[in-house]
């Protein structure tokens, strides 16, 4: 395989602006994220301390295999929401390793709002167990919540994807033989009972941990019946009467050595079989890539420029490297993993949809995982291309994409609008894990074109009634429009709704990536199988 | 030693350990039988599987059983042996059992009945000493006369030791510097004399500031031939119990050494004494004077066989032979320098705590000039039931700084593992710099804690101890081979 | 959760990683480095640390382990997390053995004041012609038997109260 030669001038002054600016987009992405970590009122600390309890990243710490990696998933989810007052949605997701075994780790954030579930602490948890699922993944949850947060629960409650949902995935997991282990560490109360019930196994700790379907003071209000935490649903009750615990634990840290243990036993089947090498660093400095990516988003840079601070030794075989240019497409190695790389390089036309298609199905032929590098606007319009068929040669695209039996592993790198979303592997076609980088933008179209559609349509129907608008008026009209699709297309907008697993520095994607793909060689890759390609 | 008949085949040896050990040895060289009693708790050990016949004995306790005098002359006689090594401790120094023993019509290896009541009654010793016109500290017996004990130690001076007649080993002993605090010493000392030896009879004598304690070997035969070889000097001690033992002393001109050599072989003689003994000084302030006469072989024996090649053990088993010595005082010569360091299962660094486990490795030092001494197996379960005392580590080399560098590697060489033991606590005091002066007494350890107590682990020494137990212990090696290559190689990162 | 050896009473956390070729130790506020072990023969090998090699005798006995190199013999402990954490004490201090089942006494084979250990027998039971022996399930001291010999009991009946031990 040939290195890439890179043709940046790492000495030129767009490179030293980029640098500039990205470092500092960087830096703005570690300061938020160690504040929605561990940035917490004293009195909420303090409380923990009170309760015996530990603070949930260091519960996390002692259960991960020390000098092992965390990835952590969507740690901003909720941060423009509920006025930034619920920091990673009180909830902790990542991948770990506990006793040499990749795991999901699913952890209650006690020290926020008394871990209690908000809408999109939900869905944050629905996503990590549809995560375990997708790549078989066993799972340990630390359970620590004051329950649902009820004032939102029209929103969390009743439909399809919501909480009822952490439920049936826990029963789907245990169907498909991936097991759970649910440590107790504080009240598990109505549906979060399910949790460790629904568990294969799991562990209580003394004098903290709890379970019952309804506390003392509804129970009291149900039946009249005055009970205690600890006999209504204590460690002592449910591990020598009830037998819905499994294990009593004198202390967190014991809960967690005990955790460790059953993860020891878990069974570990052979993973999937990806072409694999030793692995190489990228010839090219990582770090390059903050000079690499525009300052301004509406400029065009070559993706070969990042595949080459991404890949192992640099190393890229490109397909079809003459035809459908717009679509960088090639085999490269990550961490010694073989992957198929798809990056844009300026909108899709029919030929760069066709190779993507064509390439998509040599790779999950080849049982190679596909790598979706975004920066997308669209695909081409006009009357000749749609002459050429552009519309049925995305569609191809799409269908490849839907159907790639391979993971796919989906990196927004700077804009991704309208078809180029989805026919680039977007969140609605399953890759396995999806992340962003800061400068990052999605939403339909552009702000600027969809402020500019929406106030053409408004004018031409004031028009209708005879009615002219002014300049200040079309601005009143469309700044706000503006505004708000710039706000709800940032890349921090969108991982507060979790429509991506998380924001990543540029230089942290090599990593993420290769624990990523790692994790998902955990499942099996199914047999190649596509629907109807129109022709 | 030309080829000698004896008049018995087979020796019962009514001892245990690294001892017993050693008497089989010097048996087996003479072409004889070696019969051994033995209490369960030793029935794993050399001594039983090396000997050619062993006599199982029981006790209520394993010490009982080897101070039944009754058991052990029964088996003496049963399994035929016409003679009987006491070695040293237990039954070495009971007048009774000697006598118990020729009564058997067995021969006893060790001095007469009557040396062992005269030297073992440490008053009618010290007055017999004294009476032959040979060095004893000032001293007042309590008994000559008891109102005025009191007084006539007073007389003395301080610094004064107060010692039970009776006793031994250090037990009941005390170091009074106060006069004030005379009576209160007096009164313990007596309750312990009562106690460990059943006479609460006392002495005082003079207490020599920074004593070194020199000790002669004698032999005499029963045709009146008695010899020295040479001394000893045991001053690094513990609780009056002997650690490092050495010759020559370090503290002796050659006029000294031939002073008190001969008065120790002049007392032998006086006694009339047969077979092996060891006649032990105070020396201190170039003065020397009688402590007391050990009539049995003792345990740092080995130092004097180094630098003179006599075999002790063989010399003791030919006179009670009716053999005379094979050679006289000018016969006798001394070469090079030797060491005796005591492995014990204790704990120094832990206030010398008694330790015990099972022996699961075993590898002595094995070069030119180390001998060692050892009455225990690899697999032996290491008991409190006896003295902790498991091997001697004897050197011997031309010089003393030869000596004592050898010393030093030998003990570091010694691997024990299962039971902890005072070795590295050995090569601290072999070290240390007032031990490889010469300039040793009685009281250095004493005033030297440190060495017991050890300096805390140098960091490169933890982490290499870390490291190999890390790498052999299953759970820590499984839970690394377990961990994903990929994750390894990543490491600590968080995104 | 690193993992704890005691060495002369003083508590040192470590963990070992592997590498490419061997494996990574990183001792808690200590050492961090390559180190690895070629066992050479029964109980002898050579330990590197960092490039420098150097010859070990080592003996494991349960989760003690004894060394002895650069002269000396140490031995170390390795601390069970499982056992280590359980035994830490709650506000209880007392611990009960209940009868699995309903049945008779057969013997009673401890007194108060009795100091067990866990897996010590405290209590003969006899039910459904089968004999079973009830266990002390950690170390404490006997503080009173609820029956004696010939009595009676149903399933969960408390037998026997222990304290916990020091």
């Amino acid at each position: 395989m040939q290195r890439i030669v890179s043709l940046t001038d790492t000495r030129a002054q767009e490179f030293r602006t980029n640098d500039v600016h990205n470092r500092l987009l960087a830096a703005e992405l570690r300061e938020r994220q160690q504040a929605a970590r561990f940035a917490r009122p004293e009195r909420d600390l303090e409380r923990l301390r009170r309760q015996n309890k530990m603070f949930v990243r260091d519960r996390i710490q002692a259960l991960l295999d020390p000098g092992t990696p965390f990835l952590e998933l969507s740690t901003l989810a909720g941060n423009k929401a509920y006025d930034n007052e619920v920091p990673g949605a009180a909830q902790v997701v990542g991948i770990g390793i506990v006793s040499g075994r990749e795991v999901i780790v699913h952890a209650d954030d006690a020290s926020v709002k008394g871990g209690a579930w908000y809408p999109l602490s939900v869905k944050k948890i629905v996503r990590a167990l549809d995560v375990a699922i997708e790549n078989r993944l066993p799972v340990v949850h630390l359970c620590d919540s004051a329950g649902g947060f009820l004032p939102l629960q029209a929103e969390f409650f009743a439909d399809r994807y919501y909480a009822g949902r952490i439920f049936r995935n826990q029963s789907i997991l245990s169907k498909m033989g991936v097991p759970q282990v649910a440590v107790v560490m504080g009240h598990c109360t109505a549906g979060g009972a399910y949790v460790p019930a629904l568990s294969d196994y799991n562990i209580i700790v003394r004098g903290t941990g709890a379970i019952f379907l309804a506390g003392p003071p509804l129970v009291k209000a149900a039946t009249g019946e005055e009970v205690s935490v600890e006999e209504l649903g204590g460690a002592d009750m449910h591990t020598s009467v009830s037998g819905t615990g499994d294990y009593f634990a004198s202390s967190e840290m014991h809960a967690l050595a005990i955790a460790r243990d059953i993860v020891a036993r878990f069974n570990r089947i052979p993973k999937a079989a990806v072409d694999h090498v030793a692995p190489e660093q990228p010839a090219y400095d990582p770090s390059e890539l903050y000079g690499i990516i525009p300052k301004d988003p509406r400029v065009q840079f070559d993706m070969r420029e990042i595949v080459a601070r991404l890949a192992d030794g640099s190393r890229f075989h490109e397909y079809q490297p003459r035809y459908g240019q717009t679509l960088v497409c090639g085999f490269a190695r990550l961490h010694g993993y073989q992957i198929g790389i798809l990056a844009n390089n300026g909108v899709l036309f029919s030929d760069s949809a066709l190779k993507g298609a064509h390439f998509i199905q040599l790779c999950d032929k080849n049982r190679t995982p596909l790598l979706f590098l975004q920066n997308i606007t669209g695909f081409m319009v006009g009357r000749d291309y749609e002459r050429r068929g552009i519309t049925k040669d995305g569609a191809k695209l799409i269908m490849a994409v839907a159907g790639a039996a391979v993971p796919k592993f989906t990196v927004v790198c700077n804009g991704s609008y309208g078809a180029g979303t989805y026919g680039m592997s977007g969140r609605a076609f399953d890759p396995r894990f999806m992340f962003t980088w800061p400068q990052s933008q999605i939403s339909v179209m552009g702000a600027e074109q969809a402020a500019g559609v929406l106030t053409d349509i408004k004018a031409k129907q004031l028009a209708r009634n005879g009615e002219r608008l002014s300049e200040p008026q079309l601005a009143a009209i469309r700044e706000p429009i503006l505004e708000d699709y710039r706000e709800r297309s940032s890349a921090y907008y969108a991982t507060s709704e979790l429509w991506d697993d998380g924001i990543l520095d540029p230089v942290d994607t090599r990593n993420a990536l290769a624990i990523a793909l790692s994790a998902a060689l955990n499942a099996p890759i199914e047999a190649p199988h596509y629907g109807v390609f129109r022709m | 030693m030309a080829a000698i008949s004896f008049p018995f085949e087979t020796v019962l040896i009514a001892n245990r350990g690294e001892i017993a050990v050693r008497i089989i040895g010097s048996l087996r060289k003479l072409g004889l039988r070696a019969a051994i009693v033995y209490h369960e708790v030793d029935a794993a050990t050399p001594a039983v599987a090396l000997a050619d016949v062993a006599f199982k004995i029981s006790g209520r306790t394993p010490v009982s059983a080897y101070l039944d005098a009754e058991q052990i002359v029964t088996a003496a006689r049963t399994v035929g042996a016409g003679a009987l090594h006491p070695g040293y401790g237990f039954l070495s120094e009971n007048a009774g059992f000697a006598r118990a023993v020729a009564a058997a019509g067995i021969a006893f290896i060790g001095p007469s009945p009557e040396a062992i009541e005269l030297m073992g009654d440490k008053i009618r010793a010290r007055n017999f000493v004294e009476g032959n016109g040979f060095p004893v500290a000032p001293s007042a017996i309590e008994e000559s006369d008891p109102p005025t004990f009191l007084a006539r130690a007073r007389s003395i001076g301080v610094p004064l030791l107060v010692k039970p007649s009776a006793g031994g080993g250090g037990k009941g002993m005390r170091i009074v510097r106060d006069l004030d605090l005379l009576e209160d010493a007096v009164a313990q000392a007596r309750s312990e004399g009562q106690r460990y030896f059943g006479d609460g009879r006392l002495y005082i004598e003079r207490y020599v500031e920074k004593p070194r304690h020199i000790e002669v070997q004698v032999l005499g035969d029963a045709f009146g031939n008695v010899v020295h070889l040479f001394e000893r000097e045991c001053s690094v001690q513990r609780r009056f119990q002997k650690i490092i033992e050495e010759t020559p002393s370090p503290a002796l001109s050659p006029q000294m050494r031939q002073r008190i050599c001969e008065t120790a072989a002049g007392i032998a003689r006086a006694a009339g004494y047969r077979n092996a003994g060891t006649v032990e000084f105070i020396f201190g302030g170039g003065e020397f004077y009688f402590l007391e006469m050990n009539t049995r072989l003792q345990v740092e024996h080995p130092v004097t066989e180094m630098i003179t090649g006599v075999d002790l053990v063989a010399e003791q088993i030919a006179i009670a032979a009716n053999r005379p010595l094979s050679f006289r005082q000018p016969d006798i010569s001394a070469q090079g320098h030797a060491i005796e360091a005591r492995l014990y299962a204790e704990s120094p660094e832990r206030g010398f705590l008694p330790t015990s486990g099972k022996v699961l490795m075993l590898d002595y030092p094995h070069e030119q000039g180390v001998r060692v001494d050892s009455g225990i197996a690899q697999g032996q379960s290491i008991t409190t039931a006896f003295d902790p005392m498991l091997a001697k580590v004897i050197v011997h080399a031309p010089t003393r700084d030869a000596a004592v560098a050898k010393a030093i590697r030998a003990v570091q060489k010694v691997v024990l593992l299962g039971c902890e033991t005072n070795a590295a606590f050995l090569a601290r005091v072999l070290g240390d710099a007032g031990f490889r002066s010469g300039e040793v007494h009685t009281g250095y350890l004493d005033e030297n804690p440190t060495i017991a107590s050890g300096i805390d682990g140098d960091p490169d020494e933890v982490t290499g101890l870390l490291a190999v137990a890390a790498l052999v212990t299953r759970p820590v090696r499984d839970a690394a081979d377990a961990v994903p290559a990929l994750h390894a190689a990543i490491g600590d990162w968080r995104n | 959760m690193f993992h704890k050896f005691d060495l002369g009473g003083v508590m040192h956390e470590l963990w070992l990683a592997p590498t490419v070729n061997g494996y990574y130790l990183r001792i808690l506020d200590g050492w961090s480095g390559p180190v690895a072990f070629a066992e050479e023969s029964t109980g002898r090998g050579s330990l590197t640390v960092a490039g420098t090699s150097e010859a070990v005798a080592f003996a494991v006995d349960g989760d003690v382990i004894h060394i002895h190199m650069r002269g000396r013999t140490r031995s170390l402990r390795y601390v069970d997390p499982l056992r280590a954490l359980a035994s830490v004490d709650g506000d209880d201090g007392h611990n009960v053995a209940r009868a699995p089942m309903p049945g008779t006494v057969v013997a009673l084979k401890v007194v108060p004041g009795d100091a067990v250990t866990a897996g010590t027998v405290l209590v003969v039971i006899e039910s459904m012609k089968l004999e079973t022996q009830i266990r002390a399930s950690q170390d404490g001291i006997v503080e009173r038997l609820h029956v004696k010999d010939g009595d009676s009991f149903d399933r969960d009946a408390i037998l026997v109260t222990l304290s916990q031990g020091n």
